[in-house]
């Protein structure tokens, strides 16, 4: 990575506070990304991937918090003031959500909902700021944008909410777009539509994306880089060929081999690993896959893997890479 | 999290772990819990504190007329006009009122959940037909209708009693039907009526067991309503008659005679708000039980 | 939208017809007269009352008749109160319920809404567990109850307010629009924290959030307005329960409106002044409830779709 990165997150955890204790969500997560790119953050359900993304929103829930840094263009997301937040968000950093259908207001006409950024960002008039709501619905490929603009959320379909929520969210032309399992509630038809159009939008802004999803065949098709999470930690972290051709973490291989083989399967989904998945819980010495683990070694439930540079560009957390890595030079 | 067949959304056919469990909740809300034992304590004094005393809440004493609150035996709490021990009236028009209460709520509980279950179950014309009733009555004036129906049942407890059920067993049916509406659409139904299953044991055996939670929510809130009703038709003269006491008429009585002595009013009245003051902790206790996400 | 309206109103007219048809015969099944409690009158004496009255007439012609009265907007002379007719007894009471329904719903509203919103912003703070309290005491106090304490504290003890009546003009009326707003005031703040607390946690309003419009934005555009669609639901049959529920209000602050007419006439067999009343509040109810469904649907465009 040659240019300044874009955002830099450094050790960032997330806690919730439960009636029966404290839980970890992300557990020291450091990831890097450069302006333009698009990182894929895989993981199973409740392997913290989606509260990383909230916790740069500052959109946490009300029991959450956040710690570490995430620098983005020089300043810390996590220690900004609500007001200061409100400054980036909407315009330098912007979000999908996973649901469309109750992402939008349900009592606002689609079209105010896309102008409302505009007109408190940019001081835009309420008709400029429609317009180019119009324009951007136009540019999201929603036919005979013009009229349906003056509809509200419920007259959408599902496939369509999520265009509108692109719409919103590149209409600032942010540098940075947070996608939340964008696709998941999507039909299987129209999810390859709906994501291709969001990455394609993306490059023409110059928009960097930082993809949160459990499909693999998703980050395939789409991301630059993967970093793959568990247990609120990262195992493994690798440019997107690399990760698939030759995955170097025990779970990534679980996770590829879980994966349907078929190229046609239009959304090969994570078939099983054996055993639950770990959620959260408080901190753990070892490493949180070691339970599930098929080439678990006795330190494993003991000893914390680091996170190791392996390759150019390549980090994986195992005891057993690291000690091939000790044994190969 | 349990591996089921079923998705997570549908209610195993029989609710018991699952009632076990909002019990459980249940007890653990301290509120709640300590407004079941006052009521407990309220109910077993009304009913069982009468017989500690000489004498009936319909007996004058004419030694005694208007005699004030001393706590001295055996009128503790003084007596009314005619010589009649306070307490023990106030305790024996707790058992009326919340006799009535109970009961009350009960009976237009398990009225307005067969309704229900029937309407969203069997559907179409049918539900649509009783749903119109319902829609109507819910039209009329509350007050009107319980005026009107206790003239026409001739006045007394019976009188009463009829016409407060009538009017309050409309929310249950709404409630349960919606419940039994989406029912009546799941798997397990399906395979009971594949099984051979009559309707009538459908509803009874299915449908009803599994609008428990709804019910029994929705049935903590229908008690203080009765109680209320009740207290509110004797305060206006149309309930329970002098001399049976139950506290509307009490509180009444204690009203006129409130220039020259608070207390005939505050006992029953102060009796009253505990009575559904517990009740309405008992009903958000379990509320908050049964639904979690409320909160 | 007319269509809606118009069909809303088509169904409220059967609801009135309804109920007016049930409530007439309902009275003249319930044993008892007009005149039966007379004391002595000689039965030439209680049969030429009771042909004045038309009461010697079969049921239904005597329903027919009704009909006609109020199609031509003239409801029959009052049995009890004679000489006068029931249209006049209804406008002498009428305003004095209607003010004073009028007064309790609006300051309920405002009470309960401030509230119910203070506490859901500010959850568990000495706000929030204010208006828990007044909600609870307002819904476990009954009005019968607290309005004497009321008299026997402020207008007794203290000498602030008239105990009843209405001979002091608006000071008359403090009382029994305190007394009567309390109860709603503690429905109408629970409901809106309820409905608040819930409408914060929706995914749209994060959404809102995720656009960086600020907080306070944020709450007028898109928290409020899905928070109140519950409490205006309420405030619609609620307003209509005050009007017509005044009659304890009325009873125990001895205010002549029509609260206080219908139990009297209820109690009485005045069949006609029963029938103008209960005519009164069935399409004051109906009204309302449709009036509460138009709103709904100006609000939120699903319901404005829905039909």
């Amino acid at each position: 990575m040659t240019a300044e990165p874009l955002l830099s997150l450094q050790d960032l955890t997330v806690r919730f506070r439960l009636p029966q204790g404290e839980t970890v969500a992300v557990d020291g997560v450091s990831l890097d990304l450069a302006p333009g790119e698009v990182l894929g953050i895989v993981g199973e359900s409740g392997s913290g991937k989606s509260q990383i993304l909230y916790a740069l929103m500052g959109l946490l829930a009300s029991n959450g918090r956040a710690g570490g840094r995430a620098i983005f263009q020089g300043q810390d997301l996590l220690s900004l003031t609500e007001a200061q937040l409100d400054r980036v968000r909407g315009q330098d950093v912007s979000m999908i959500f996973q649901d469309p259908m109750t992402s939008l207001n349900p009592y606002t006409r689609v079209v105010d909902q896309l102008a409302e950024g505009l007109i408190v960002h940019k001081g835009l008039s309420k008709s400029d700021a429609r317009a180019e709501g119009v324009r951007m619905l136009d540019r999201v490929r929603i036919p005979d944008a013009a009229r349906r603009a003056r509809l509200y959320p419920h007259e959408f379909s599902g496939g369509m909410r999520q265009r509108v929520m692109i719409a919103m969210a590149l209409l600032a032309k942010p540098k940075l777009l947070l996608a939340d399992e964008p696709t998941t509630a999507l039909d299987v038809t129209i999810q390859a539509q709906v994501l291709d159009l969001m990455a394609e939008l993306g490059r023409e802004t110059g928009t960097a994306i930082i993809l949160v999803t459990h499909d693999l065949g998703v980050v395939a098709r789409l991301c630059d880089r993967v970093a793959v999470l568990y247990g609120g930690r990262v195992m493994e972290e690798a440019q997107a060929e690399a990760l698939f051709d030759t995955p170097s973490h025990p779970y990534t291989r679980g996770l590829l081999a879980a994966m349907p083989r078929l190229e046609a399967a239009l959304t090969p989904r994570l078939g099983t690993i054996p055993g639950t998945p770990r959620s959260g819980g408080g901190d753990l010495p070892g490493c949180p896959f070691a339970a599930r683990c098929t080439e678990r070694l006795d330190h494993c439930t003991t000893i914390r893997p680091p996170l190791l540079q392996i390759a150019p560009d390549r980090r994986s957390a195992c005891h057993l890479t690291e000690k091939t890595l000790g044994a190969a030079p | 999290m349990s591996v089921d067949v079923l998705s997570p959304e549908t209610a195993p056919p029989r609710g018991t772990s699952t009632l076990q469990l909002q019990f459980r909740r249940f007890r653990a809300n301290r509120l709640a819990m300590a407004s079941v034992w006052l009521l407990a304590l309220i109910v077993v004094s009304c009913f069982f504190g009468p017989y500690a005393f000489p004498f009936t809440g319909e007996d004058a004493d004419f030694d005694f007329i208007s005699a004030p609150a001393l706590f001295q035996w055996p009128h503790l709490f003084g007596t009314d006009e005619f010589g009649r021990d306070l307490l023990v009236r106030v305790l024996e028009g707790g058992q009326v009122s919340l006799t009535i209460g109970f009961l009350g709520a009960l009976v237009a509980g398990v009225i307005g959940v067969l309704y229900g279950a029937v309407a969203g179950f069997v559907g179409g014309r049918t539900d649509g037909l009783m749903m119109r009733t319902v829609e109507i009555l819910y039209g009329f004036p509350y007050v009107i209708l319980v005026i009107l129906l206790s003239l026409l049942f001739g006045g007394g407890n019976l009188a009463l009693f009829a016409a407060i059920v009538f009017t309050l067993w409309l929310t249950p049916a709404v409630i349960v039907r919606a419940q039994a509406q989406s029912l009546a659409r799941r798997e397990f139904i399906e395979a009971a009526r594949a099984g051979g299953m009559t309707n009538t044991r459908i509803v009874l055996e299915h449908i009803v067991p599994n609008c428990m939670s709804v019910v029994i929510v929705y049935g903590s809130l229908l008690v203080p309503e009765v109680i209320l009703s009740e207290s509110f038709l004797s305060f206006l003269g149309i309930g329970i008659k002098e001399p049976q006491a139950s506290w509307g008429n009490l509180i009444s009585s204690g009203t006129s005679a409130m220039e020259s002595d608070l207390r005939l009013l505050l006992l029953p009245g102060g009796l009253l708000a505990l009575v559904l003051l517990c009740l309405n902790f008992i009903a958000d206790g379990l509320r908050d039980a049964f639904d979690p996400n409320d909160r | 939208m007319l269509r809606f309206i118009g069909k809303r109103l088509w169904h409220g007219g059967l609801t009135l017809a309804a109920l007016v048809t049930l409530t007439f015969f309902v009275m003249r099944l319930a044993p008892g007269g007009p005149f039966s409690r007379n004391r002595k009158i000689s039965p030439e004496v209680q049969a030429n009352i009771e042909a004045a009255f038309h009461l010697d007439e079969p049921v239904w012609q005597q329903f027919g008749r009704f009909v006609w009265g109020v199609l031509r907007w003239d409801l029959g002379p009052s049995t009890k109160h004679r000489d006068y007719s029931v249209n006049d007894l209804i406008a002498s009471g009428l305003p004095y319920s209607l003010t004073i329904g009028f007064w309790a719903i609006v300051i309920a509203a405002l009470v309960g809404v401030a509230l119910g919103l203070a506490g859901a912003l500010k959850r568990n703070s000495a706000t929030d567990y204010l208006a828990g309290t007044v909600g609870v005491v307002g819904i476990a106090i009954p009005i019968f109850v607290i309005g004497p304490l009321f008299q026997a504290y402020f207008s007794l003890r203290l000498g602030w307010l008239p105990v009843g009546g209405i001979t002091e003009g608006w000071r008359s009326l403090i009382l029994p629009v305190i007394v009567l707003a309390l109860p709603n005031i503690a429905y109408i703040s629970r409901i809106t924290r309820t409905s608040m607390i819930e409408t914060l946690r929706e995914n749209h309003v994060r959404t809102a959030r995720a656009k960086g419009v600020g907080w306070r934005r944020v709450l007028t555009s898109h928290v409020l307005k899905g928070a109140l669609l519950p409490v205006i639901a309420y405030l619609g049959p609620a307003t209509a329960a005050i009007i017509t529920g005044s009659i304890l209000i009325e009873t125990i602050f001895a205010v002549p409106g029509i609260g206080r007419h219908f139990v009297d006439a209820a109690l009485n067999r005045d069949y006609p002044l029963v029938m103008g009343i209960t005519l009164l509040y069935g399409g004051i109810l109906i009204l309302f409830n449709i009036g509460t469904d138009v709103v709904r649907a100006v609000l939120d465009p699903r319901i404005r779709n829905e039909r």
